[in-house]
């Protein structure tokens, strides 16, 4: 009978209806990722070694760091900047760094008005507490 | 035929249009409403991939492979990195293997749901179009979870994959593999089953069996047009040959059984997920590679079955740290010059039909 497919069809989203909601209510109620999920990058400074394995790890050249030798010759950090303008959040920066300084965050709210803007200074970041924190405020 | 006195239209459809499934662009040869012609012209998307890979360092490059057929991005990155691991003479451990399977055939049917849904958005069947993806959107959470990101997961390496599944992985899998047999009816009772639906797709758009093979399709397209050809059978990679499956074929050739073969295909894909989540070993998930890759000099070409068509990977190496050639052939490249031949004659709206049955994504045709 003509006309049978469309019932068909029609009785299945008449059912679906009734069930449960599927849609979320951003940005009123934020979802929560899960933890690996790559959406942004924290640094903490305290652990960097200034090694450099992010910035050679990287296939965009997106890291510029700088450091300095102190008095025991060690490398201590100066500067971190990453230019998220050319990051494709890989994550090959995260996976190639020896003590775990450089992570990867579940902030995802990262649109901003100005180009200047995406150039991250990641030490200043480290400072803001919802952004080390990792979470959506 | 023209009538006297009238003359042909040529109308200009995309880069930017909903129908074109990203930035494809046709030059539409029309008299009155019936396209005499159709030129493809293609290149919005160009990023120079090949070019890329050969400034990037082999482990570099893998998180552009996924930029590809960006609806399936584990398979891509499958067939470069095993291309490498085939250069490099690679052992991959056992869970590695079964793991890229199972993210494969995910991408897999990620990807056929991508396209029933737009394609029956492209009729203006909106219901069918949000029941695909809100169960793709559970696959996407499977990649979410263990790689990092839903269309670009990144996951695969050369001598293994990332990283282990977390731990409720492997329940939300087997969640998802229970609920597709439901998920499957309802696409079949409101998009394939739907009389308007048939009525729109069935013998529109007819690709006969030697004119696709004169063509090169591969793919679903060609299964669609009564071939059996997959690479996954022809020339088994990684472990596809523990697996019992079958590949589907249908004789239509039309619009109606390109879009319904992929249902089949979703439905095999789903055996080979549930044989692999079965089987799957525990162990490590990634072999000892040298931190900087420097395969040996020499060159080697991988195929694969990828979504939209084979996909074939030739990498020459001149045993430094980057590719000195990468050279890609992707199924949707050259399934586009199918366009031209199966539209001629039908009327500007089933074009729109036409072209979605062939599911190009641009990301693999432009590179
Ligand atoms: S995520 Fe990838 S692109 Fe971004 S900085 Fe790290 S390595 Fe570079
Ligand atoms: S790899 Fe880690 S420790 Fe080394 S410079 Fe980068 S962030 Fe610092």
């Amino acid at each position: 009978m003509f006309g049978k497919g469309l019932l068909k069809g029609l009785s299945i989203t008449i059912k679906r209806l009734y069930g449960p909601n599927l849609t979320e209510y951003y940005p009123e109620v934020k979802p929560i990722l899960p933890s690996r999920t790559r959406s942004s990058m924290v640094l903490e400074p305290e652990k960097c070694i200034s090694c450099g394995l992010c910035v050679n790890a990287c296939p965009n050249q997106v890291i510029i760091l700088t450091s300095e030798k102190d008095d025991k010759n060690k490398k201590v950090l100066q500067t971190y900047h990453m230019n998220m303008g050319r990051c494709l959040l890989c994550g090959l920066c995260t996976e190639a760094c020896p003590t775990k300084a450089l992570k990867l965050c579940q902030v995802y709210e990262n649109a901003v008005y100005h180009r200047e803007e995406l150039l991250w200074d990641m030490m200043a970041r480290s400072k803001q507490a919802n952004i080390s924190s990792g979470k959506v405020e | 035929m023209m009538i006297e006195g009238t003359q042909e239209y040529s109308l200009n459809m995309g880069p930017q249009h909903p129908s074109t499934h990203g930035v494809f662009r046709m030059v539409v040869h029309l008299d009155g409403e019936v396209v005499t012609k159709v030129e493809p012209k293609i290149g919005y998307l160009h990023r120079g991939l090949e070019k890329m890979a050969e400034s990037r360092t082999y482990t570099q490059f893998i998180p552009y492979t996924d930029r590809l057929d960006y609806l399936a991005g584990p398979h891509n990155s499958l067939g470069y990195v095993q291309a490498v691991e085939k250069l490099m003479d690679t052992e991959v451990p056992e869970r590695a293997e079964y793991l890229r399977i199972i993210f494969a055939e995910l991408g897999r049917i990620a990807s056929h749901l991508v396209m029933i849904a737009s394609g029956s958005l492209d009729i203006s069947g909106w219901t069918p179009w949000s029941y695909c993806f809100r169960d793709r959107e559970r696959i996407l959470d499977l990649f979410e979870m263990t790689a990092g990101n839903r269309m670009t997961p990144n996951y695969f390496r050369i001598g293994g994959v990332s990283q282990d599944v977390p731990e409720e992985f492997m329940p939300a899998l087997k969640s998802f593999l229970e609920d597709m047999p439901e998920m499957i009816e309802e696409y079949y009772g409101i998009f394939f089953g739907n009389e308007i639906a048939q009525s729109r797709m069935k013998s529109v758009g007819i690709l006969p069996k030697e004119l696709a093979e004169n063509l090169l399709i591969t793919g679903a397209n060609l299964r669609a047009s009564g071939v059996q050809y997959d690479v996954r059978k022809a020339e088994p990679y990684g472990i596809y040959d523990r697996f019992d499956f079958e590949i589907p074929v249908l004789y239509g050739c039309d619009t109606y059984d390109r879009h319904f073969i992929r249902l089949l295909e979703i439905q095999e894909s789903k055996k080979i997920i549930e044989q692999a989540y079965k089987d799957i070993p525990a162990g490590p998930v990634m072999t000892k590679v040298p931190k900087v890759l420097k395969p040996p000099v020499g060159k080697v070409y991988h195929r694969v079955e990828n979504p939209k068509g084979e996909m074939g990977w030739y990498i020459v190496s001149n045993g430094s740290t980057k590719p000195a050639r990468v050279r890609i052939r992707t199924g949707a490249f050259v399934n586009v010059q199918m366009l031209p031949e199966i539209v001629k004659g039908w009327k500007i709206q089933d074009l729109v039909t036409i072209f979605a049955s062939m599911d190009l994504v641009l990301g693999e045709v432009d590179k």
